[in-house]
């Protein structure tokens, strides 16, 4: 029997063992080797219920056991056992709606796969394009999030997206439910303002009739081509597109006006798109009754926003969640995309201080956006079968006194947290000979 | 029946001048006739108060001879009896661009290549919109067209200039009749113009308004040294017809009340009181107008009502627009009642014919008549220092006026003809006859009962057989009058038509069958008045909601005042020595920190209780780019001379905002668009409060630099400006340094002199750019420096050695930890992002570690936001430093307190909770650097200004308020107006990199 007992190994004085933290970058891990038992923390089980003392063990990747410590009898020595009382797991947080591994550094140019050119990109991939190697995925995971949706971006279709896991050798080992959504962002009625033009007035955007009508004409294309007259030519897009009507593949809507909101998923349920989620979702306190009629789910982008209108709540998106989970519309959160990211559980720990229930709070970032993105049946809670993707903090995960990921595994392997940042970190700290705070690994 | 005034429009026609320009050449025999009238019998206003009745004004060449009641006509005049008539002075517009040529846009666009130097090739200002050169009067040229428009609305004179550039030269005084240019000018030069806009020029400096600011007042230093040079080391023209223009009545367009103030203020510092072109928007601030003692010329454009009837698209339209859609109106009722002087002008009305319209509208809202018609006659005349030749109709006025049928105020009222310079000109066609009675109609020996009602021009024919009644077509064309009718539906036609003959109508007709036969309509009695309208709707000014202070969402119309608070129980911050206290009361009163213990009262105070509560001191950010119009002046690589001061702006609701946030000061910083950037505002977050009234008063001097990518602009479309390298930045800095040495000694040396001797020494410039260089040398302004990678970092320390000064703060500072311990020996602050990294090559090392690094290292640590959502979280910013690297958590929150108060010089009085400070402090719902705080109440200097229950009631007063408005216009769109649509405005979010102005407004 091992026990690595008080994982809390902050040291307080430089590390000379040469452990992860000589590594500017992450080594994957390698499969899970033995069973692990995680006993004594708080479980948030990522479906809005909570364990306050659980005993939690995975095999093989799969999550084989949770229940209460008190009344959940384990055979301790067949586990790689990690006491782990007074800390707290969760679901490993999944960021959807990002373009981790396929930006880099938004200012440059070569260094942005996001976007392709072009207004109809619905034949895109984002997985061949995601970069395992990107230096903003450790920084995710280091705060606990440990899935992303790999998302395109810009034109009217952008493409479809991936869902990953975030400790990979390649895209291919990363691919956890490849063109999983294609994204369309639906345009704007209403354009911003050019202040540089000395404008300050919004304006009709003249050709959103027209543009409207381009989604209308490419739906009904994709229809016609679901039975081919003979000798049909083969069409990229449109074959990308066959998934939209039998379910296979979500899409996501990009949009944020509540009558966009509406036309947009009238329209696209009209041409007999099965699962449709709306991505944005600014004004959807505007339309709940819509969006829970439809049975549309909404993945909210901007939680950490200003408000879009001088007249609303002075904090209007920070509680939008708890609006939307009052009138039962089905939600998730995200971020904007980009470095932020990283910050999602504080944003969703935003969502809390303003009202919404704390693990509903854990369910949108966890099970319920697993269940958004369609991969609920493997992931997103802790349960019995399930992935072993999940993560040990020290504190509560969405405030920043709290949240210390410790331990983090994702299908069970367990994963490197330190990388360059905290290479960085330990660097000067050493030469300045101030205390280095960080997580001692073990491999 | 009412006489047609024939005699008059004959005259009218044939009148003519008979002071033709005797310089012209003459081409044939000459034909100059008489021009004398007497108009008798008028109502008469004299001018803006007299008003004389039955009176005879009289009129040769041009001129008023006299006005009065008891006047004997002299012989030659001809008389025009104005029986039932008003006759006003000519109104005056003195902000026209009549008969001008159009202005073509020079430096505008996005990406437009500009030039550092001036596009004028001659020998004129340094800078191209600086025109003082340039004369309307050279270019003026009558335009029939024009005039027409606007005499046929009472005006007689406007005062017209070309709208292009900063300075903009001369006005010209013109009236508006036809003819030779020659004839119509009153004076050549009539004022000098001035405006924020660059107008034309590609010069790129100046790009913002912070940049034209700082050109006005460089070149009012400059006029004033290139007059006192006796030898002249150059030729400025534009200097020298700047310093000619002083003279003349100076005139601004601020084109709304906070640009007023700018405007104002500019004048202040130069001994200068402008006339200020404003907007409709005055009324927002009508006391603070009044202070600036300025007169205000206010257009009468009023927005019209949103189209509202989808809520979804009413969501969009701000609180702000549909109060001012309201209000707007009333502004000159407000002014007149604040007693702020004005001018009224139809500039910025799409249709000049909306004028009367719009001005019996603002008297409708409570302008008095008096006050409106001194706003179009005296005060246009006397600014322009006319006052002797118009604007009234005494003795050796110009003879100015129009003829109206009526009080020009009252809706019906007709302006008949408008008299400029003694020449009539018409302005309402022939009044049609009016036939309005009843008559007996006679033909083919059938007699019918007809009866002719309504307005002249408008009136409707009916013949009467007891209950019932036949429709006729009536048709009235010049003297001849048509009708024609049915006595059986569908019937055959008869067709008669005729003419009036005294009171009766006769002439010939056509019956169904086609026979001619006479006909005669016999004048029985006079028709039946139409029910009389409501006349009290007249009386009574329309209601409309308050003036909210900021006029923005969650402003209020009782601007929160300070008060004597006690917070019980606290668990308090106080971020001196003392650390955090439990179970504490702070008393605040007078604004400061009065008290701080255990078991405080205080008489009269309101108790908070605090239990379970934390009271930290505000958040102050270090670096913040809210409550600006403009961030950047790129147009130069060194623009030190820019002051944030001059573009503050009150009515930004991110203060709000940012209040509802904990923060309670703020650095208005400048961007980060060149190497030197411009001089720092420091403002505490009075919401409701003037401009004027949010800088904290007596705090250093601070300016921005700016090393990094962003200086370089080799992102920029526009390559022109040097520097493109971080070589090249440290140059701009060496030379400006190495510049300003010689500046000083240069000064040091002039201000030795003797009296006599610098009678005889020419004066060095005043280079304002170098003052603040030379400030910075002398420690009297300090620097907050926008920086990222460690090179440059380090690089500006030793410039900073170099000439013997240090670096008050590094901002944003992203790989400062890799220099802590030379930041630390250097004396310098970092005001860092917390978790800022990757959006740029030169983040690519930003690391979350840097906050915790830096402080540990010695370096006075702060977090600061550059973003207006960011900056309501500054606790939780501080708080990451204890996630990444495990600092104390009262250090953390040292870092958005008592540390930028001290990178800021302010922590004397800010940045802690201690006695004898000032009364900043926020109560927090939780512990203050958890997720899950919340800023509860927000006080600065004893007011609170964020309070989440009133914030809350004030959000459903908000919606209470739309409610109405809504209702308001959909009872407009219900009464036939014309509406606009429903488009919302959005102020823009400046960060460091944003190089525009906001030019715009919430409404």
């Amino acid at each position: 029997m091992k026990i690595f007992q008080a994982l809390l190994f902050i040291v307080l004085t430089s590390l000379s063992t040469g452990t992860a933290l000589a590594q500017t970058q992450v080594i994957p891990a390698k499969a899970q080797s033995a069973p692990v038992l995680l006993k004594g923390a708080k479980a948030h089980l990522g479906n809005g219920t909570v364990i306050d003392n659980a005993v939690i063990a995975f095999d093989q990747g799969k999550i084989t056991l949770v229940g209460p410590a008190a009344s959940t009898s384990v055979d301790e020595s067949k586990y790689d056992v990690y006491d782990v009382s007074g800390k707290q797991i969760y679901p490993g947080f999944i960021i959807a709606n990002t373009q981790l591994g396929l930006v880099e550094t938004s200012s440059l140019d070569d260094t942005r796969d996001a976007a392709e050119t072009g207004e109809n990109n619905a034949n895109v991939r984002s997985i061949v394009a995601y970069n395992t190697d990107s230096e903003l995925i450790p920084t995710m995971r280091f705060n606990g999030i440990l899935m992303a949706q790999a998302t395109p971006q810009g034109g009217l279709i952008s493409g479809n997206s991936a869902i990953v896991q975030l400790d990979a050798w390649n895209w291919e080992d990363a691919a956890y439910k490849v063109d999983d959504a294609m994204h369309m962002s639906w345009p704007d009625k209403m354009l911003r303002p050019r202040w540089w033009m000395g404008e300050s007035g919004t304006r009709a955007n003249p050709d959103y009739e027209a543009t409207v009508q381009q989604v209308r004409d490419l739906f009904t294309a994709a229809i016609s081509y679901q039975t081919p007259a003979e000798g049909q030519p083969t069409n990229l897009r449109l074959e990308a597109m066959k998934g939209l009507f039998d379910g296979s593949k979500a899409l996501h809507i990009h949009v944020s006006n509540a009558k966009s909101i509406i036309e947009s998923v009238t329209v696209a349920k009209s041409f007999g798109v099965k699962r449709v989620v709306v991505v944005g979702g600014e004004q959807a306190h505007l339309i709940t009754s819509f969006l829970k009629d439809n049975n549309v789910p909404v993945i909210l982008t901007g939680i950490h926003e200003l408000p879009a209108q001088d007249h609303e709540d002075t904090v209007l998106p920070f509680k939008l969640p708890k609006m939307l989970y009052d009138a039962g519309v089905t939600f998730g959160i995200s971020n904007g995309g980009g470095y932020a990211d990283r910050n999602l559980g504080f944003a969703t720990g935003t969502a809390v201080a303003h009202g919404l229930p704390y693990d509903q709070g854990i369910h949108a970032i966890t099970g319920g956006m697993a269940k958004i993105l369609g991969i609920d049946q493997t992931v997103g809670t802790l349960e019995q079968g399930k992935d072993a993707t999940l993560f040990v903090s020290s504190g509560d995960a969405l405030d920043m006194r709290g949240n210390n990921v410790e331990l983090a595994f994702i299908m069970g392997k367990s994963i490197q947290i330190n990388a360059r940042q905290q290479f960085l970190y330990k660097k000067y700290a050493d030469k300045y000979e101030q205390p280095v705070n960080l997580v001692k690994e073990k491999n | 029946m009412k006489k047609l005034l024939l005699s008059l429009i004959a005259l009218v026609i044939l009148g003519n001048f008979s002071h033709a320009q005797e310089t012209f050449p003459r081409n044939d025999a000459a034909d100059e006739r008489p021009s004398a009238f007497a108009f008798t019998n008028a109502t008469i206003h004299v001018d803006h108060q007299k008003q004389l009745t039955q009176a005879t004004l009289l009129v040769k060449d041009g001129k008023v001879v006299q006005v009065g009641n008891n006047v004997t006509i002299p012989k030659g005049y001809q008389v025009v009896d104005l029986k039932g008539k008003t006759v006003y002075p000519g109104f005056i517009d003195i902000y026209s661009n009549y008969g001008m040529p159009e202005v073509s846009r020079g430096g505008g666009g996005f990406g437009a290549r500009s030039t550092i130097g001036p596009g004028n090739p001659s020998a004129y200002n340094a800078n191209d919109a600086i025109k003082s050169q340039y004369d309307a009067f050279q270019e003026f040229k009558t335009d029939e067209k024009t005039a027409k428009k606007l005499r046929d609305v009472g005006f007689g004179a406007v005062m017209t200039f070309k709208a292009d550039g900063i300075a903009r030269g001369s006005s010209t005084f013109v009236t508006l009749g036809e003819g030779r240019s020659n004839e119509v000018m009153l004076a050549p030069k009539a004022a000098a113009m001035y405006s924020f806009d660059k107008g034309s020029s590609r010069q790129a400096y100046p790009s913002s308004l912070i940049g034209s600011i700082s050109l006005l007042r460089q070149t009012y230093f400059d006029a004033s040294w290139y007059k006192s040079l006796k030898d002249k080391p150059f030729a400025d023209n534009g200097l020298d017809a700047w310093n000619a223009n002083q003279s003349l009545p100076q005139i601004f367009e601020a084109n709304s009340w906070i640009n007023a103030l700018r405007a104002d203020k500019i004048g202040d510092e130069f001994g200068v009181q402008y006339i200020i072109k404003g907007g409709g928007d005055a009324y927002q601030r009508a006391q603070a107008l009044k202070q600036s003692n300025a007169t205000v010329v206010v257009p009468l454009n009023y927005p019209a009502a949103y189209d509202v009837e989808d809520p979804l698209d009413a969501y969009n339209v701000t609180l702000a627009q549909m109060k001012h859609w309201e209000l707007a109106p009333a502004n000159l009722a407000h002014l007149e009642k604040n007693g702020v002087p004005f001018a009224i002008t139809a500039a910025g009305l799409q249709n000049p014919g909306d004028f009367l319209k719009n001005l019996r509208k603002a008297h409708h809202y409570g302008l008095s008549k008096t006050a409106a018609l001194k706003g179009l006659t005296t005060t246009p005349a006397q600014l322009l220092n006319m006052g002797d030749k118009v604007g009234h109709l005494n003795p050796g006025a110009v003879a100015n006026f129009f003829i109206a049928d009526g009080d020009i105020f009252e809706e019906k009222t007709q302006i008949h003809e408008n008299w400029i310079q003694g020449k009539g000109y018409m302005v309402k066609g022939t009044a049609p006859a009016d036939l309005s009675g009843k008559y007996t109609l006679s033909f083919n020996g059938e007699t019918h009962a007809l009866e002719i009602s309504g307005e002249p021009g408008k009136q409707q024919a009916k013949i009467v057989a007891g209950d019932a009644s036949i429709e006729v077509s009536l048709k009235v064309d010049g003297a001849v009058v048509g009708m024609h009718f049915s006595k059986t539906k569908d019937g055959e036609k008869i067709t008669l038509t005729g003419w009036q003959q005294d009171n009766n109508l006769s002439g010939t007709g056509r019956l169904e069958d086609g026979t001619f036969v006479s006909w005669n309509a016999a004048y029985t009695a006079a028709a039946e008045a139409a029910a009389a309208k409501p006349a009290a709707a007249a009386a009574e000014a329309p209601q409309t909601g308050e003036v909210i202070y900021p006029f923005v969402s969650y402003g209020s119309a009782q601007k929160p005042q300070q008060e004597t608070i006690l917070f019980k129980n606290a668990t308090v911050w106080t971020m001196e020595a003392e650390g955090v206290l439990t179970n504490t009361d702070v008393l605040i009163q007078n604004g400061k920190i009065q008290k701080i213990g255990k078991n405080l009262s205080a008489n009269g105070a309101r108790v908070i209780d605090a239990t379970g509560k934390h009271l930290t001191p505000g958040i102050i950010d270090e670096h913040s780019h809210i409550g600006g119009a403009a961030i950047n002046e790129g147009g130069v690589n060194n623009s030190s001379m820019v002051r944030m001061y001059d573009v503050v702006d009150s009515e930004d609701q991110e203060i709000y905002r940012a209040l509802s946030g904990g923060v309670t000061a703020i650095q208005l910083l400048h961007g980060s668009a060149n190497p030197v950037g411009g001089q720092s505002a420091l403002l505490k977050l009075r919401w409701g409060a003037t401009p004027d009234e949010l800088p904290i008063q007596g705090a250093d001097g601070f300016i921005k630099f700016a090393l990094g990518e962003n200086v370089k602009r080799q992102r920029n479309s526009d390559p022109v400006r040097y520097p493109r390298t971080r070589m090249g930045v440290e140059q701009v800095y060496v030379d400006g340094f190495t510049n300003a040495q010689a500046y000083e000694q240069e000064w040091k040396r002039y201000n030795s002199l003797s009296a006599a001797e610098k009678a005889n020494t020419p004066a060095p410039r005043r280079d304002l750019v170098m003052d603040a260089m030379v400030e910075i040398l002398n420690s009297k302004r300090f620097i907050t420096c926008h920086s990222y990678v460690q090179s440059e970092i380090n690089m500006f320390m030793k410039v900073a050695e170099r000439f013997n000064f240090r670096v008050n703060t590094f901002t944003h500072i992203l790989e400062g930890y890799k220099v802590a311990d030379i930041m630390a020996e250097h004396g310098v602050g970092g005001s860092t992002f917390s978790d800022w990294w990757s959006y740029k090559w030169e983040v690519r090392y930003a690391i979350p570690y840097g906050s915790t690094l830096m402080s540990r290292e010695g370096v006075l640590t702060a977090v600061n936001s550059d973003n207006a959502e960011l900056m309501r979280r500054l606790n939780q910013e501080a708080a990451k430093a204890v996630k990444y690297g495990g600092l104390d958590e009262y250090d953390a929150m040292k870092m958005a307190t008592i540390n930028p108060a001290k990178l800021l010089h302010l922590d004397d009085r800010m940045g802690s909770i201690k006695v004898g400070k000032d009364g900043d402090v926020v109560l927090w719902s939780d512990h203050p650097l958890s997720i899950y705080a919340r800023a509860e109440k927000t006080v600065v200097d004893g007011t609170v200004y964020f309070d989440v229950e009133k914030d809350q009631e004030m959000k459903l007063a908000i919606e209470k308020e739309r409610a109405r408005l809504i209702q308001k216009m959909l009872g407009e769109k219900a009464g036939g107006a014309s509406m606009q649509r429903p488009t919302g405005r959005m102020r823009p979010r400046f960060d460091c990199e944003d190089e525009f102005t906001y030019t715009g407004s919430n409404y």
